[in-house]
């Protein structure tokens, strides 16, 4: 596999959310506002790639790997829980609203299965390098997710879409026809449901009938 | 020497190269964190006073009051100001109107701020969710009434009340700091 498929294949083929389905709490949580998902995007982000790069840099030591071996599990949970504290010291620093609304969620990070996953099925068994660009390519492959649900579910739900609601640079879109009469159940969690049901029933179609044509222009062509 | 301890070892390492890490991040994040932790606690506050050019501190009241801020001159023990959490039962009976009250030494009022009520809507609400005049309050004495509501204004009054029974021994050392 190359460099761009390693990195594409996180965003499309094997997207964490919707072809993985995984870390599916978090997820729906957060996703109350564009906003919320665009500041877990980022400390998805940091952690993955660094976590992924870190773990593939003790594992790919042979002298080293072997020592490690039988301790991985609380090696890759000590490497990413110091990550996710980094961020959320930084975020509780800097962007004080923001963690805030995300709460208990970012602490969760390090339970995050798309992060402990990617750190056992790839970043154990491949080059540091290949690693940190597969963190990058699932994380913004995440991102593409949490923000397509948030869009979603903001839109309908409050009539607005928050890029960044801080005081010093507000950059929120106001709907005025939806302002009017939102649909509040969408930021509500049984709005989180349908939402992603709803996204992930839209995307396995257009997969499906992308799949049907490859498969006929196979036989056509044979 | 036995390989389990040796990977023991190995964890022990990794946890405390992490655990130094950790020590460096929080050593620079750790007075923002409080700082921005302050800014959001005396919010309130700083609708009255610049909190900057005091000294803060603070003292947990009893009965109804909550917590009483005391502003003093920089680098001295002279209090400039106190600003009490007073609550009083108004038309409300399960929420009392909780107030802020800030008193300078001179025992002129600097403001006063409803932070918490549940009055009925048209009625007290309104007017303690607007910057309702208190008649004239030169000092905490003369208080008289909050025109247009009579059981919110009780207990707006109550507030009042109950502040100036404390504040002039507060300033002379009554807070027991």
């Amino acid at each position: 596999m190359n460099k761009r498929d390693n990195f594409l294949k996180g965003i499309i083929k094997e997207n964490p959310l919707f072809v993985a389905l995984l870390g599916l709490c978090p997820s729906l949580a957060v996703t109350t506002s564009l906003e919320n998902a665009i500041g877990m995007t980022l400390a998805v982000f940091f952690v993955l790639v660094l976590s992924n790069f870190i773990i593939s840099l003790i594992m790919s030591n042979k002298k080293l790997s072997e020592l490690v071996k039988p301790v991985r599990i609380p090696v890759y949970i000590v490497v990413i829980a110091t990550l996710v504290t980094i961020v959320e010291m930084v975020m509780n620093a800097y962007v004080i609203d923001l963690y805030r609304s995300l709460g208990v969620f970012i602490p969760l990070i390090v339970v995050n299965c798309i992060i402990l996953g990617r750190a056992e099925a790839f970043a154990s068994e491949n080059k540091p390098v290949d690693s940190l660009i597969d963190g990058a390519g699932m994380a913004l492959g995440y991102g593409f997710a949490i923000m397509l649900i948030s869009v979603f579910r903001e839109f309908l739900g409050k009539g607005t879409l928050t890029i960044w609601g801080n005081l010093q640079l507000n950059l929120v879109f106001v709907f005025d026809f939806l302002k009017i009469q939102p649909i509040a159940m969408f930021v509500q969690p049984v709005g989180a449901f349908l939402s992603f049901g709803l996204i992930l029933a839209a995307i396995t179609a257009i997969a499906n009938n992308h799949k049907n044509k490859l498969a006929k222009e196979v036989t056509n062509n044979g | 020497m036995n390989k389990g301890l040796i990977s023991g070892l190995v964890l022990l390492t990794i946890g405390l190269v992490c655990g130094l890490l950790l020590a460096v991040v929080n050593y620079f994040t750790a007075p923002k964190i409080a700082e921005e932790e302050n800014k959001i606690k005396y919010a309130a506050l700083a609708e009255f006073y610049a909190l900057e050019n005091y000294d803060l501190s603070e003292v947990q009241g009893n009965g109804a009051f909550g917590t009483i801020y005391i502003l003093k001159e920089k680098g001295t023990d002279t209090i400039l100001s106190l600003v009490y959490t007073v609550a009083a039962s108004g038309y409300s009976s399960s929420t009392d109107v909780q107030m802020l009250i800030a008193v300078n030494n001179d025992l002129s009022v600097e403001g006063y701020k409803v932070v918490n009520h549940q009055e009925s809507t048209g009625f007290g609400a309104d007017i303690v969710d607007n910057d309702f005049k208190v008649s004239e309050i030169l000092d905490l004495s003369n208080f008289d009434s909050v025109a247009g509501v009579t059981v919110t204004s009780n207990a707006i009054k109550q507030c009042f009340t109950l502040v100036s029974q404390r504040v002039e021994s507060d300033f002379g050392g009554g807070l027991g700091e």
